[in-house]
């Protein structure tokens, strides 16, 4: 097992430093720099910018203070579009915003879609089971591009029960259209994987035997089969949980939440590379820890996996 | 002893053994044809392509010319009509919708083909190399695998597309990178069950090169599940396009896809010109209903597992 976290860190912290290290000479490859305005600076002005941001020191020296920073002190550096606020401050406003209804969508998708599958999964060729294999399949073709301004229309234009936009400190009106917006796609997801290996539980030999001992239908799926179809479920929850956080810039830009989101977007339009790098490597880091913690909980759970 | 006749029978056994056999892709035709669901999702996705790719042939409007006169009041003239040829009505500029509809569509449809391509290309050669060469080049090549899958593939599309300018083939470029890695995953693992098999050990004994016993004997075996893939992929790789066209970072005008239609439509949505966003999402659902569909059934009826 501890070999097993070893080889896996092996894995995790090069990825990190790659992706640090790419954005940042992607950031160099870039043709015009966030200080090429319209009217062009004195030389002067230009060389004392370029000296606070450090970007007169070579190139070298730069990646590496910008990796030493962000490793040691995280700290992403000043932004360069915003003269009065770093990267850190940008990232500390947005994201809990961000992570607030990424966590309930997410909750949201796993309840309504395990549920979903679970039924499905019971009553085996049933109209139940075509129904809810019709709305897995429906909702997986609706990403939350599509579903926002649907919602928009149906739930604020058309029946006027919610806001189409902002978020208030988080209240509940405000979170419901970007939770059902951004979980959509993942719920058919989890239900169409709960569906199918569900069913691969239910036909197998141990859930035979105990229902040969006469235990109850809800007490095999709740006691014994649960568990062990979860198991792909949860290997696909971990990247769904950071794909959430990740594709709510939609949800962001869309509903106007404030979320990190719009700052990535507004960051691409004002070629403001500092914000953007920032992101990106806090959304990859994310990433690689989720998909640990998920393999991590894997081997708890299925005692059956051995490393 | 065989006498003449039995021999003579024998071989006619034989022969009409041969004649009824059916081979792997004909049991794989009857299967897809008896799935009714892919069967309408093919026509359907016929009917999808010829609308993209001849759309534009109906209509004697150009995608890029601005009608003046109805412009000043798209509400109330721009509507759908069937008499001055606006069959969609005009888009927020006072172009022709049906046409932009059209040109969407296929742009959509094109990035979508062209990255499974790409995946098929050098996902199949990448995976099947390694899956065959096994031992410290196929982990090698592996880790590399995980670690780009660990990367946030959308951050980093959006920073290729705003370091290097937003044009169609960098969108190509960034869709074409993501899309392969699971594919190399996919033929790696069928790789490695193959490469045991009789008829490439009697290659390999015959001197056959390991290069083309990768090409001649190992990947036209993967074509079953390259295919399934593929086909699921394209809808996905048109969801990431338009995602990216739907925050303005993608296809740029005068061009046009499903996701910047989408988008343009959603913006206009508060000022009573539904058809705006009405027929972009109506053409994007029933182009992802239908590839999701026939994925499906190739999927059904090629996978042996599900006989």
């Amino acid at each position: 097992m501890l070999s097993f976290i070893a080889r896996r860190f092996a894995v995790a912290i090069p990825t990190i430093l790659i992706l640090i290290v790419v954005s940042f000479v992607l950031m160099f490859a870039a043709p015009g720099g966030p200080f090429n305005a319209e009217r062009p600076l004195p030389p002067q002005v230009l060389a004392n910018i370029e000296a606070k941001y450090g970007l007169d020191q070579p190139y070298w020296k730069q990646i590496f203070d910008y990796v030493w920073n962000v490793v040691v002190h995280f700290d992403f550096g000043p932004s360069f579009k915003y003269k009065d606020r770093s990267v850190n401050d940008i990232i500390a406003q947005g994201f809990p915003v961000t992570l607030t209804y990424g966590f309930w969508s997410f909750v949201v998708a796993v309840i309504v879609g395990v549920t979903l599958g679970v039924v499905a999964a019971i009553r085996h060729n049933t109209w139940l089971d075509y129904l809810a294999v019709g709305i897995s399949i429906g909702a997986q073709s609706l990403p939350n591009f599509v579903m926002a301004p649907m919602l928009v229309i149906v739930f604020t234009l058309w029946l006027g029960w919610l806001p189409g936009g902002g978020w208030n400190g988080g209240q509940l009106q405000y979170l419901v259209l970007p939770v059902i917006a951004l979980s959509t796609s993942y719920m058919a997801s989890i239900a169409r994987i709960t569906r199918s290996s569900m069913l691969e539980v239910l036909n197998s030999g141990f859930i035979r035997t105990a229902r040969a001992k006469g235990l109850s239908d809800g007490r095999i799926i709740l006691r014994h089969a649960l568990k062990p179809a979860m198991l792909p479920v949860l290997s696909y929850l971990g990247p769904a949980f950071v794909l959430m956080v990740t594709g709510s810039v939609i949800v962001d830009s869309y509903f106007s939440t404030g979320g990190i989101g719009v700052y990535f977007v507004n960051a691409a339009f004002n070629r403001d590379y500092s914000v953007m790098m920032g992101i990106t490597i806090l959304m990859g880091a994310l990433t690689i820890l989720f998909n640990l913690i998920v393999d991590l909980l894997y081997a708890w759970i299925d005692p059956k996996i051995r490393y | 002893m065989f006498s003449r006749t039995t021999a003579d029978q024998l071989a006619g056994v034989a022969n009409a053994q041969a004649v009824k056999g059916r081979s792997l892709w004909q049991d794989a035709f009857r299967r897809f044809i008896r799935n009714r669901a892919a069967l309408i999702s093919l026509v359907l996705l016929g009917f999808v392509l010829v609308f993209a790719f001849f759309g534009q042939y109906l209509s004697p409007h150009e995608p890029d010319f601005v009608d003046f006169s109805l412009r000043r009041d798209i509400k109330n003239l721009g509507a759908p009509s069937i008499e001055n040829a606006h069959f969609f009505g005009l888009e927020q500029e006072g172009r022709d919708l049906y046409t932009r509809v059209v040109q969407g569509t296929r742009i959509s449809i094109l990035v979508g083909v062209i990255g499974s391509l790409v995946a098929v290309v050098v996902g199949t050669l990448y995976g099947a190399f390694a899956g065959y060469m096994g031992g410290r080049i196929d982990s090698v090549m592996m880790r590399i695998v995980d670690i780009l899958i660990a990367i946030p593939f959308m951050f980093v599309i959006i920073l290729l597309l705003v370091v290097f300018g937003r044009s169609m083939v960098m969108l190509f470029v960034g869709v074409g990178l993501i899309s392969w890695l699971d594919m190399a995953r996919i033929a790696r693992g069928q790789t490695l069950t193959i490469k045991n098999k009789e008829f490439v050990e009697a290659a390999v004994a015959t001197g056959v090169k390991p290069f083309t016993v990768i090409l001649r004997h190992i990947v036209p075996n993967l074509a079953g599940i390259v295919i399934v893939y593929a086909t699921l992929l394209i809808p996905q790789l048109i969801i990431t396009e338009s995602f990216i066209s739907f925050l303005g970072l993608g296809i740029q005008e005068p061009m046009t896809s499903l996701g910047a239609l989408i988008s343009a439509g959603a913006s206009q949505l508060g000022f009573g010109t539904p058809w705006m966003i009405g027929f972009p999402l109506f053409f994007f659902l029933i182009t992802l209903y239908a590839f999701f569909f026939v994925g499906d059934g190739l999927r059904d009826a090629l996978d042996p597992k599900d006989r």
